[in-house]
């Protein structure tokens, strides 16, 4: 075990901003200025416990919802360690102007999710006629594509940017709006018919984390090149 | 890139349970939705050498999103390599 810097998240300065005491596995949450941005970090054990990992998780959520709640934010990951704090420090000095660029651009926007999958309800088709499945697995497809369409057509203005993404747990439409309107998004989404065969579930807000651009998203490591 | 080892690295304990959280003004959260949210959105940290290099047993640090100074890099490859030899 050693001690390393966990960073939580990025965002504006602003002296109004209530700040949370501790984070994951109880560590201090400190700050960390540079110019005018702020960042969340923490010295914490590495590497964590696997069965840590559940209430680590939702700690760090804490912490990065705490500030998200009043300001835009960019979230890390939680597995984001530095080796120190003049780790992070020089990490940060690098990507700095990309950080603000994006807070800037994203400071009255959040995230809102909705995927759309397969409802997991028993099939109905014969299960041992495979022309009969692949069909119904063509159906389903078709289905999903246009109710993507569909939720897409239904948010019209309150959607400002969007993402359509493919994944595991079924099309995931990211979906960027503005602070304070997402119980209109969950009510034009609910008004959207779903036909039986799927289903969909819709999350957030969200940090706007699909929208990041590429250098701050995936910063690549000036130091480690 | 080494998403692929995150789940062999932290493997969900045996009483996961998909609970469900509730967030004042912002309806419910699952579990499962924080712990995707946590760990697959927002920056990820890789520098290019811990990356290319993860092939030669750097991966033991943690993934991609560990970062290291070159000097600690060169000092694990250099010791896995001489435990290699032996």
């Amino acid at each position: 075990m050693s001690r390393t810097a966990l960073a939580y998240c990025a965002f504006l300065e602003n002296p109004g901003i209530s700040l949370p005491a501790a984070g994951v596995n109880g560590a201090p949450v400190q700050i960390m200025s540079l110019g005018k941005l702020r960042l969340l970090w923490a010295e914490v054990e590495w590497p964590f416990q696997p069965e840590h990992m559940q209430k680590n998780a939702v700690e760090f959520h804490s912490v990065v919802s705490h500030v998200f709640k009043q300001v835009a934010v960019i979230p890390f990951r939680l597995l984001s360690v530095f080796e120190d704090a003049e780790a992070l420090r020089t990490f940060i000095a690098e990507h700095e102007a990309a950080f603000v660029a994006d807070l800037e651009r994203l400071s009255e926007v959040v995230q809102m999710e909705c995927v759309v999958y397969p409802n997991p309800a028993p099939s109905q088709v014969n299960a041992t006629s495979g022309a009969a499945y692949l069909h119904e697995k063509a159906a389903k497809l078709h289905a999903i594509e246009q109710q993507v369409q569909d939720v897409q057509t239904g948010l019209g203005s309150v959607m400002r940017e969007v993402r359509v993404r493919e994944a595991k747990s079924g099309t995931r439409i990211f979906v960027l709006t503005e602070r304070g309107r997402a119980a209109e998004f969950r009510t034009i989404i609910e008004r959207v018919p779903l036909p039986a065969q799927l289903a969909r579930r819709v999350s957030g807000p969200w940090p706007a984390a699909e929208f990041l651009s590429e250098e701050v998203r995936a910063p690549q490591v000036a130091s480690a090149k | 890139m080494a998403h692929g080892h995150r789940t062999l690295l932290f493997p969900m304990p045996s009483n996961f349970e998909p609970i469900t959280l509730t967030e004042a003004g912002d309806g419910e959260v699952s579990l499962l939705e924080i712990i995707d949210h946590v760990l697959n959105a927002g920056v990820v940290i890789h520098g290019s050498l811990v990356i290319s290099l993860a092939g030669v047993d750097l991966v033991y640090l943690g993934l991609n999103v560990v970062l290291t100074s070159v000097e600690t890099a060169l000092r694990n490859i250099h010791a896995e390599e001489k435990r290699r030899l032996k």
